[in-house]
């Protein structure tokens, strides 16, 4: 199991990283340009995107652009590195809880908008196919809060 | 378990506060509250009906200003697919069917979509007077049953 503790770790981790830099330095892919990408945070687009979905109140927006992607970044970087493993998988399972909410309630009100989900790197939109990617994601990250230790119970006289 | 909560709080708050101080120092720093949306003024706005009256008569053009992806997908039947983002690559063959007072009616998707308006701005910048927006064009448009096409042309 721990190989597949391994595996869990390393995907979620690189997900999460992945799509934090996408959404924090606004990476778009075309067929025409390849890839562009901002050279200085820029998250104007993001911040569209997640006030598009109407669950924060439309005010704080921006301020949910401007600090989840960090939080992203730093608790996949945190996962992949192997440090606070625990605690990090915690914070990626409560966000893959958020997000599926979002994505559900997106599609329970007929929102035909733009994912977000990596940023502005796909056009892709909300729906049925992003929440079932959610849903795995989600498994996978409950599996790793659930399963990783950070230490300190070895520490607790062997009983682990 | 504690110790474990403990750490994820320290994470999420390390994480917004990297973000904060990303976002004050980057030359493209975002607003930290979304100011909020001046709302359409009437007079650039059109209403369904009155849209809807305009294009049964063939007396006004329609553009999408939506992505072409999204126009391929389905648009309103006989509009032209002007994509703000790509304003200047796309104008020519459109302008040749134009005069500068035609109506003109735009539209996107969505409340909270700006392409329109933004499309609206740049023509009248360029001397066309006669154009309005027809708000969350395309929702409004499907809802109400009206005629549509898919594809990419014209």
């Amino acid at each position: 199991m721990k190989v597949v503790d391994l595996i869990f770790r390393l995907v979620m981790g690189g997900i999460f990283i992945a799509s934090a830099v996408a959404k924090i330095w606004n990476v778009q892919v075309s067929h025409a340009h390849g890839m562009e990408f901002s050279h200085v945070p820029d998250l104007a687009a993001f911040a569209k995107d997640v006030a598009n979905y109407h669950v924060p109140p439309r005010a704080l927006a921006n301020l949910v652009a401007i600090t989840l992607p960090w939080i992203e970044l730093l608790a996949g970087g945190l996962l992949v590195c192997g440090i606070w493993k625990r605690a990090s998988a915690l914070v990626i399972t409560a966000l893959m809880v958020v997000f599926l909410a979002a994505i559900g309630w997106a599609l329970a009100h007929g929102y035909d908008i733009r994912c977000g989900c990596f940023g502005t790197v796909e056009a892709r939109k909300v729906g049925v196919v992003a929440l079932l990617e959610d849903g795995a994601m989600l498994a996978m990250a409950a599996w790793l809060a659930w399963r990783l230790n950070d230490g300190s119970a070895a520490n607790n006289g062997g009983k682990s | 378990m504690r110790r474990t909560i403990q750490r994820a709080l320290v994470i999420v708050l390390a994480g917004a506060v990297l973000g904060l101080a990303a976002n004050a120092v980057s030359p493209r720093r975002i607003p930290y509250l979304t100011p909020r949306k001046a709302a359409s003024r009437a007079e650039d706005t059109v209403a369904l009906q009155q849209a809807q009256e305009l294009w049964a008569s063939g007396s006004a053009f329609f553009l999408d200003a939506r992505e072409p992806a999204d126009y391929a997908a389905g648009h309103i039947a006989g509009a032209l697919s002007l994509p703000i983002e790509e304003f200047n690559d796309r104008f020519a063959p459109v302008e040749r069917m134009l005069t500068p007072d035609a109506t003109i009616i735009i539209y996107c998707d969505g409340l909270d979509c700006d392409l329109s308006e933004r499309l609206m701005v740049r023509l009248r910048e360029l001397g066309y007077h006669n154009v309005r927006h027809l708000v969350n064009g395309w929702s409004a448009w499907r809802r109400a049953e009206l005629a549509t096409h898919t594809g990419e042309l014209p």
